[in-house]
């Protein structure tokens, strides 16, 4: 028997292929990625969300929020209720992000991973641009049913480092994402269910519900509603406009 | 019993316990596969109204140790020998808008009354009242009473020359705003700076309107260019009329790193006139060019620790020497032969008025809030210290409290303050030594 040694232009050869491989695969997980964005939500589009906190013992507390967003970065979300929170309103423009409160009356800057409700839901996933736009696919995986997408962060102001986001093939739509700290630490796992369909072609889950072994007992559910597209002007998405952002309501 | 029975029965209890595990599943398992719906989200709950109204009812219980001998528990106390004052404060304040096209109404009106160790009163008022037109979501006019919060310090702001001033143990609180005439121009753009917008107020000052703003008979204009530049927020602003003398003024506010935030403010008043206390207990106008400015912090930890940490220059204020002349005059107008009358008490009083008693009306301050949001898993419930120093005279106040919001629309704020200092300091010489509080808000 014949071992075979590969020469220096085989392995010139492995090596050029390996170098084109690679990219080949992030392409694919990303080109992955913009499909679920785009299956997601419209670019520009107003929706509804109410945000469920769920304690161990069963006691809930509801928060509703009117948002709107219009390209790949700008993003306003405005509470409607409770009364103690109504006319709240959260900016997002790229990496920056102000919360208005109408008794302080001036909008302050705040960071992505704050919480302005309390709870496990931070202020980056009440403003959420689209995964592609935050992402970069590292590695895709597949099995019968789903894909496996592991993503990371293009920036460190990202609210999680890493994301593990299992796809559905069929529809191309997530059902599980683990988010990750820097240091490996699993912070929440987010769970998308009920697809439903909300016009215009536009069929997505309904339902976000999230669980946290930082807060181990407790869950945040996400319900949406009114998902629609609509254009916004991009003078709607500054500070000046926060405190009429009610006004954008139809 | 024979094998055919025991298999029968073995069949029948294999049965009896599919049917039981069966049951099991129909009463277990659907309200496992049901557990999204026992959320649900009706389109009642987001239907827009055109009048919308809302606001809170207040209560609030204060007890105070009074700094019995100090200069203003004399100034302003009806009755300086009592050791302990008590207090019941009850407020309602009601925010509302009314939308038709492209107007709205909107108003902010408040009622409180309190009654305390010493007396009762009561105030009603219209905080904000303003008619606001959007032809376009980059232009609004606005014409009527509504308030002004100009700059980026989270307890004072320099540069907020039409604001009213506010407390910085409760900044949130200064609301009631001036007649004015606004226009707001946004312009968005798709470069390094992202965006401009233009804020022109005219604030006239007439027989009542707006006359505790400054001198009569004058209309006065503020102007604050905002531009969202690499990230930065950057405020241009300027009040010019005979009201008040000319203002200039600039902020800015940036992230430094996602969770660290650097703020700032300057104030420039070319002929900034204060009443000041002269050695021989005379007063005088002093006109002069005032710098003040300010520098701040916003850090969140980890452990969720957010910190606000701001240091206060204010160019306007009294030196620590100015201070203590005024703390004389009060102290010695106290001791002052009754025959001679109060004079130099009347002058004190006069001269607190005139600025000197204003809150923090020295001139270095370090203001610092440390607030850790849910600790120990305990859901809605922040604790917080906040300290404010007087830097010149060392004297201090300082706030634990504990603010929990888990109950829907109710906020319930414990705090307790302890006020300090030397003799003819700040702290040393307020009304009370300590304060416990108790706050509670419902909204509605």
């Amino acid at each position: 028997m014949h071992s075979k040694i590969l020469g220096p232009f085989q392995i010139t050869v492995a090596m050029l292929l390996l170098c084109i491989a690679g990219p080949a695969l992030a392409l694919d997980g990303n080109e992955l990625l913009r499909q679920v964005d785009k299956n997601m939500q419209p670019q520009s589009y107003e929706m509804y969300r109410k945000l469920i906190n769920v304690e161990p013992d069963g006691k809930k507390k509801e928060f509703v929020l009117y948002t709107v967003k219009t390209g790949q970065d700008k993003m306003v979300a405005l509470f409607i209720s409770p009364a103690s929170e109504e006319g709240r309103a959260t900016l997002r423009l790229g990496d920056n992000m102000w919360l208005y409160i109408p008794n302080v009356g001036k909008p302050l800057r705040i960071t992505s991973l704050q919480s302005v409700i309390g709870g496990i839901f931070n202020n980056s996933d009440i403003l959420r641009l689209d995964y592609h736009f935050e992402y970069d696919a590292e590695s895709i995986s597949e099995q019968e049913e789903t894909y496996q997408l592991e993503l990371k962060a293009k920036s460190p102001s990202v609210a999680y480092d890493r994301l593990k986001m299992e796809i559905d093939k069929k529809s191309m739509l997530p059902t599980t994402i683990e988010c990750y700290a820097v240091s490996g630490m699993l912070i929440k796992t987010l769970h998308y269910s009920k697809i439903q369909d909300f016009g215009d072609g536009l069929v997505r889950p309904s339902v976000l519900e999230t669980d946290s072994p930082l807060h181990k007992g407790y869950r945040s559910v996400m319900l949406f509603a009114k998902v629609q597209k609509r254009e916004f002007a991009d003078e709607v998405f500054t500070l000046n406009y926060l405190s009429k952002v009610n006004e954008l309501r139809k | 019993m024979n094998y055919e029975n025991k298999a029968s029965l073995g069949r029948g209890i294999k049965t009896g316990f599919c049917a039981c595990l069966l049951l099991s599943c129909i009463v277990l398992v659907p309200p496992l596969l049901c557990a999204e719906d026992e959320f649900s989200f009706d389109l009642e709950e987001i239907e827009k109204k055109a009048l919308q109204m809302r606001g809170y009812l207040e209560f609030r219980g204060e007890h105070m140790d009074i700094n019995q001998g100090s200069v203003f528990t004399n100034l302003n106390l009806s009755d300086p020998d009592i050791s302990t004052m008590d207090l019941i404060f009850g407020s309602i304040q009601l925010d509302g808008s009314y939308e038709q096209g492209i107007s709205s109404l909107n108003w902010l009106l408040k009622a409180a009354a309190q009654q305390d160790t010493l007396g009762w009163s009561d105030m009603t008022d219209v905080y904000s009242a303003y008619l606001s037109v959007k032809p376009d979501p980059s232009v609004t006019l606005a014409l009527g009473k509504q308030s002004y919060k100009w700059g980026k310090g989270y307890a004072w702001n320099p540069v907020g020359f039409i604001n009213r001033p506010k407390d910085p143990n409760n900044p949130e609180e200064a609301l009631e705003g001036y007649v004015t005439a606004e226009t707001d121009f946004i312009k968005s753009y798709q470069t390094a700076l992202q965006t401009a917008a233009l804020t022109l107020a005219v604030l006239p000052v007439w027989e009542g309107i707006n006359e505790d703003f400054g001198e009569s008979n004058n209309v006065n204009v503020a102007a604050k260019l905002y531009l969202l530049y690499m990230d930065t927020d950057i405020d241009l602003i300027l009040l010019t009329g005979n009201s008040r003398s000319n203002r200039f003024g600039l902020d800015f506010s940036t992230n430094l790193a996602p969770n660290f935030e650097i703020h700032g403010e300057a104030a420039y008043i070319p002929e900034l006139e204060k009443v000041v206390l002269l050695e021989d207990n005379s007063s005088a106008v002093e006109q002069g060019a005032a710098f003040s400015t300010l520098l701040g912090i916003r850090y969140l930890s980890e452990n969720d620790i957010t910190s606000i940490v701001e240091y206060y220059y204010n160019g306007g204020g009294y030196s620590e020497d100015e201070m203590s002349r005024f703390y004389q005059l009060a102290e010695t107008g106290l001791v002052q032969d009754p025959a001679l009358g109060s004079t130099l008490l009347d002058k004190a009083r006069e001269m607190s008025l005139k600025g000197y008693g204003r809150p923090q009306p020295g001139r270095q301050y370090l203001y610092s809030k440390f607030t850790q949001k849910e600790p120990f898993d305990i859901l809605y419930f922040t604790p917080g210290i906040t300290a404010l120093v007087n830097l010149e005279d060392q004297s201090y106040s300082i706030s634990p409290e504990g603010v929990y919001s888990g109950l829907t629309n109710w906020e319930f704020r414990l705090r307790f303050s302890l006020i300090n200092g030397g003799k003819y300091t700040e702290y040393g010489e307020k009304v009370n030594s300590n304060k416990l509080e108790l706050r509670v808000r419902y909204f509605f």
